[in-house]
């Protein structure tokens, strides 16, 4: 007796009605590197996968007026391999590539990571630091929420039952802005993060601070970006002392959000360092 | 269910329940067993296969997941003649291969780079096998091996290219 049924959605109208048939506990399916692994169990908490991964609107990576549009069964591959994104997006492709190992990332999606909401997820700094909103779809309603407000904490979402997150928007960054994101793990490949940091930041012409965004991984219960630590950065001259004071600030806001832990004496100075390495990356390009 | 695909160049048809893994359809089922099972959570790349091209875990693939696609295994990997293909001869040559249960995905990991970057650095070729664990050789040969039909391939005219 298979512990579960398969089926495929071709639309995300239909994948709505099959997430809604109230016979099934239903799980949709994209990239399957998280639910494979719940798939193991013996006696998994669905007993229906709804396959999604071949709906074409959930794969449209694309300009739209201001914003950019992201599907959310777009693979890590794809959004790395994609000219728009590269162009507007260069953090959230920097993440794509710190994602496991080549098949890992030819697998997994962008909507999968944040729906599955794991502390570590390379794809959450990011997308948290672009102001990325989710489009969540149900068979009765449509809503948008910040990424940051969608995830509630670690493997938890506002995700209701019935609900299919379908896309991602976020507003095309101004001219001239620079990404960059920055992961620390055990190693290179197929590691998850202890610690990941996007930023993103521009210098007007006389060389002080205009623009600055920054969002640390998997040190928050649950992803922000920290606007304390960019208002101390917003129109000054980022100097190292004061890229290091902005460093500091990050570690604060750390240990403010989580308490000091077995692992803080550590986390403290890399995180202080992350910043600030990051920073000086989306500021100045090296 | 009934699973349809292309397998290794043939079509492919057959029954199996919705819940097994690509892995197992393979193994358990059609009894290539090339494929090899570490980990089964996909961190070792000892199942690899490719799927359309692409580099996958075929322990994070649901088998019903294939349907309509084309599967290359390690044994869909030859020269015409039916034995082991330039990748494979370079891996005998430069003796890449210690207990040989993570060849086949370093083979399929290989062929999937070569694939998308005929020309890789040695940098390049260790991130597409960053997937791929190997407890005997350190990898060094591997390396040396993928290099060396890079180069060779490079050097042949396409059309007498093993595909």
């Amino acid at each position: 007796m298979p512990r579960f049924d398969f089926v495929r959605a071709h639309t995300v109208d239909e994948a709505l009605q099959l997430l809604a048939d109230p016979r099934y506990v239903s799980r949709p399916l994209a990239g399957g590197t998280d639910v494979l692994v719940l798939v193991r169990q013996e006696k998994p908490s669905f007993d229906r996968v709804v396959d999604i991964s071949r709906i074409a609107e959930l794969k449209v990576i694309e300009r739209r007026g201001a914003e950019v549009i992201v599907g959310a069964a777009v693979t890590f591959t794809e959004a790395a391999d994609s000219p728009l994104l590269q162009e507007a997006a260069g953090c959230l492709v920097e993440a794509c590539l710190a994602v496991g190992g080549p098949a890992i990332r030819n697998a997994g999606t962008l909507g999968g990571n944040i729906i599955n909401a794991a502390a570590c997820a390379d794809g959450v700094p990011p997308l948290v630091c672009l102001d990325t909103v989710a489009r969540l779809r149900s068979l009765t309603a449509a809503r948008c929420l910040p990424v940051s407000a969608l995830i509630q904490g670690a493997n938890r979402t506002a995700l209701q039952p019935g609900e299919l997150l379908t896309h991602f928007a976020f507003p095309v960054p101004p001219i001239g802005v620079r990404q960059a994101f920055t992961k620390l793990g055990r190693r290179n490949a197929q590691a998850i993060s202890r610690l990941g940091m996007a930023a993103t930041g521009r210098l007007d012409a006389q060389g002080r601070v205009d623009y600055v965004r920054l969002a640390p991984g998997a040190v928050m219960p649950s992803p922000q970006r920290l606007e304390g630590v960019e208002a101390l950065l917003l129109g000054q001259e980022p100097t190292d002392s004061l890229l290091a004071a902005a460093g500091q600030k990050t570690a604060e806001a750390m240990i403010a959000a989580t308490g000091r832990r077995w692992s803080t004496e550590y986390k403290e100075l890399a995180i202080q360092a992350l910043a600030a390495r990051t920073l000086h990356r989306a500021l100045f390009g090296t | 269910m009934q699973i349809e695909f292309r397998l290794n160049g043939q079509p492919a048809a057959v029954e199996a329940p919705p819940d097994i893994t690509l892995l197992d359809l393979l193994r358990d089922r059609l009894h290539l067993t090339g494929t090899k099972e570490g980990c089964s959570v996909g961190e070792c790349g000892a199942c690899s296969v490719l799927i359309d091209g692409q580099l996958y875990n075929s322990c994070l693939v649901l088998a019903p997941q294939v349907e309509g696609r084309e599967v290359i295994t390690i044994e869909g990997i030859t020269a015409p003649d039916g034995g082991p293909n330039d990748l494979q001869e370079n891996f005998i040559v430069h003796g890449a291969v210690q207990c040989g249960f993570c060849i086949p995905g370093m083979v399929l990991a290989g062929e999937a780079l070569l694939r998308r970057k005929p020309n890789p650095t040695r940098a390049e070729i260790r991130a597409g096998l960053a997937g791929n664990l190997c407890r005997c050789t350190g990898y060094q040969h591997i390396v040396d091996a993928i290099e060396a039909t890079a180069r060779q391939r490079l050097s042949v005219p396409a059309d007498a290219l093993i595909s």
